[in-house]
């Protein structure tokens, strides 16, 4: 098995990519405190953005970055779509979730997890989730750091 | 035209299949009366033949002339190396309908394999029933042959179901001529690909029975791989050896084949039989070769005229062949070890060969996966507990990622303990997005200033016991010319120092911060990396250092902290 810890270049990569699409996130410049909703807006676009340059970093080598790549690829191009199918069928999408809860297990809940996992043989799955567990926690770190870099 | 003659072909010999198929009582009745036919007609058409309309004619005709057929639609493909095969198994067909004498089983099994072969238009499957039949030896041969035409493989779905369904009504005798199919050797030559061109000679070489054979199969591999490349060489080759060799070859083949005929099967006949196969195969393909160097028409009349003058001993050849062939297909049997059960083997081989990588792993499994004392051993077990040695494998794994997992039994616990930490990393995410998104606003005015500030200051202070931090500010001075700076390539001094900066770099943090000894003792080089990136936190203040740490422990406590 190749090694799981995303290596040096792709944290740097990472780093990269998503200081990049951070400075890219042209906002208006308020004077007063961000209202709850534009820091909630703030905080997806943000996350997304972590995803998606964490999931360029590592490339196309593994299953759940090209999931992960082409999610996004498909948010961006559906957006609106997406969106409005997204409201619609809030409701309903809340429901089923509580009724399958309950019977699902493990292996299930972990692939829903990782990226991709839906389409993965348990054996593909744990691998991925090792990847992708190690990639998380080096965005986890990145990030933290920029974090404190800010809020210093 | 040539084309069209193809395709009727096919026409006629899909419907001949299908009919064959399932009509298995019809069938060797249908042989019979086409040897008959075919042993004058395939005569006939050699010898006279020149042209192609005859020729087709002849296809349209004669429905079972299978020889003829083949005789006729090759030229019009002469540059392929598989019509020297087809040439050969008109060979092969020709000795079958000559001898009307032959176990139908055997009968049957050319015509039938020949004909799954046709439909696909895919010469070349036809190969490897052909190079069975001749026996053992000649299966190198059909993989050399095979390599070429690799990209038309998949679409032989239609053949292997076929070939499927011939080894389920067809009894032993057809079943050990489809056999071949399904032995490893030519799997593995199949899926190695073009390259092998080269090793069906060794093997030629290597099984090389008898010296003279030997030499044969390997000028006909080589003729085939020549005349894949299209005429130049192979004319060369084969026009220069051509002529005697094929006398030699010819007479040579056919004094063994009597021998043997005479002697009655053993080991040596059926080696003898493929060889004198083999040698037809060759005459072919030079002469193939010899048309090639020729212009398209003349070449096939005169082709088609050596074919029939050679027809005779052919034919004289293929009724003793044909009766080694029957007494051959058991010593295949024994030769291919690998064919304990011989329809799972037979349609595994073929699946294999329809997706030859498919193939490939679990024959790897199975050779490399032994069952211990007491554990069962039928594939389906085994298979299981690759699976599940695999995941106790990955599980393993995994335990040395999940911090506080490495005491947990249990692949349930386990999964659980995935399951939190994926999750609260993925929270982690989200929560500290959401802290920038709070964070960035203040920031927003200067946060191009404060990544180039950033970067140029993690860069920069390593770069300082480098003496080239004064080059660093002139030549960076823009948020995004700086980003590179990230990527060490860009910086010009830097490749070679990168080891010196890391070390700077943790021999400038280690003093700065007392607890900072956690982080630097993960052996992971990202780290570095990381400080590489954003260590003005460390560099600053200590209080930053701190936050980090907590960062790197357990979500939990992060969470709370923060």
């Amino acid at each position: 098995m190749t090694s799981v810890h995303p290596n040096s270049t792709t944290t740097t990569r990472f780093a990269r990519r998503f200081l990049i699409s951070l400075s890219r996130m042209r906002r208006p410049i308020t004077l007063g405190p961000p209202s709850d909703e534009e820091v909630c807006r703030r905080t997806r676009r943000i996350k997304l953005a972590a995803y998606s340059s964490m999931a360029r970093a590592v490339g196309s080598r593994r299953a759940w970055s090209r999931a992960l790549l082409l999610k996004v690829r498909n948010r961006v191009r559906f957006q609106g779509i997406l969106r409005n199918r997204f409201l619609a069928s809030k409701k309903k999408r809340v429901i089923k979730r509580n009724k399958a809860s309950g019977e699902m297990n493990k292996t299930d809940m972990l692939r829903k997890l990782v990226p991709g996992g839906e389409t993965m043989d348990i054996c593909g799955l744990l691998e991925e989730t090792a990847h992708y567990m190690a990639s998380l926690a080096t965005q986890v770190k990145v990030m933290q750091s920029i974090v404190d870099q800010y809020s210093k | 035209m040539e084309m069209g003659d193809k395709d009727k072909f096919d026409l006629e010999k899909r419907s001949e299949n299908h009919i064959n198929y399932h009509l298995p009582g019809s069938v060797p009745s249908d042989w019979r009366f086409s040897g008959a036919n075919i042993a004058n007609s395939s005569l006939g058409l050699v010898s006279t033949d020149n042209q192609m309309p005859v020729c087709r004619g002849d296809l349209v005709g004669a429905s079972c002339s299978s020889a003829s057929m083949v005789d006729s639609f090759s030229p019009g493909v002469w540059d392929h190396p598989t019509n020297t095969q087809n040439l050969g198994f008109c060979d092969i067909n020709v000795q079958h309908n000559a001898s009307t004498i032959n176990p139908i089983g055997i009968r049957k099994g050319g015509p039938a394999s020949l004909r799954s072969g046709i439909d696909k238009t895919l010469d070349i499957v036809w190969n490897p029933p052909s190079s069975q039949l001749k026996g053992g030896i000649f299966l190198p041969t059909t993989p050399g042959a095979l390599p070429q035409s690799l990209s038309q493989f998949p679409a032989d779905s239609a053949f292997i179901e076929r070939a499927a369904r011939f080894s389920c009504f067809n009894g032993g005798n057809f079943s050990d001529v489809v056999n071949p199919l399904g032995i490893p050797e030519p799997m593995d030559l199949y899926s190695r690909g073009g390259g092998m061109m080269q090793v069906p000679h060794e093997v030629f070489a290597g099984s090389g029975l008898k010296s003279i054979p030997g030499g044969q199969g390997q000028k006909n591999v080589m003729n085939m791989g020549d005349s894949s490349k299209d005429a130049s060489l192979s004319v060369e080759h084969v026009a220069t050896e051509g002529s005697p060799l094929k006398n030699e070859r010819r007479s040579g083949s056919f004094v063994r084949s009597h021998d043997e005929a005479k002697q009655g099967g053993s080991g040596n006949e059926s080696e003898e039989t493929e060889f004198s196969g083999g040698g037809r195969q060759e005459e072919q393909s030079m002469l193939e070769g010899n048309g090639g160097e020729l212009s398209a028409k003349s070449p096939g009349s005169k082709k088609r005229k050596r074919n029939g003058q050679d027809a005779d001993p052919y034919q004289a050849k293929g009724n003793q062949q044909s009766i080694e062939a029957a007494k051959d297909n058991p010593e295949v049997q024994q030769k291919g070890d690998e064919n304990p059960a011989s329809t799972p083997n037979k349609t595994a081989g073929k699946q294999g060969k329809q997706g030859s990588q498919a193939s490939d792993p679990p024959k790897e499994e199975y050779i490399h996966v032994r069952a211990r004392r007491g554990q069962a051993t039928n594939s389906h077990s085994l298979a299981e507990r690759v699976r599940r040695e695999k995941i106790s494998e990955r599980m393993k794994f995994l335990q040395d990622l999940v911090p506080g997992c490495s005491k947990v039994i249990g692949k349930a616990v386990m999964l659980d303990e995935i399951i939190n930490y994926v999750q609260s990393l993925q929270r982690q995410v989200e929560f500290l997005s959401m802290k920038l998104a709070t964070v960035n606003p203040r920031l927003d005015f200067n946060i191009e200033g404060l990544h180039t500030k950033d970067i140029l200051h993690s860069r920069a202070v390593p770069s300082s016991n480098l003496a080239f931090s004064p080059e660093v500010p002139m030549a960076y001075p823009p948020f995004n010319v700086s980003q590179p700076g990230l990527i060490q390539g860009s910086f010009p001094g830097m490749e070679s120092h990168s080891e010196m900066l890391r070390r700077a770099i943790n021999s400038q943090l280690t003093p700065l911060t007392g607890g900072f000894k956690e982080p630097t003792q993960l052996p992971n080089a990202w780290d570095y990396e990381l400080n590489n990136v954003v260590q003005m936190g460390y560099a600053t203040s200590a209080p930053q250092d701190s936050q980090d740490i907590n960062g790197s422990l357990p979500p939990g406590h992060m969470k709370a902290e923060l």
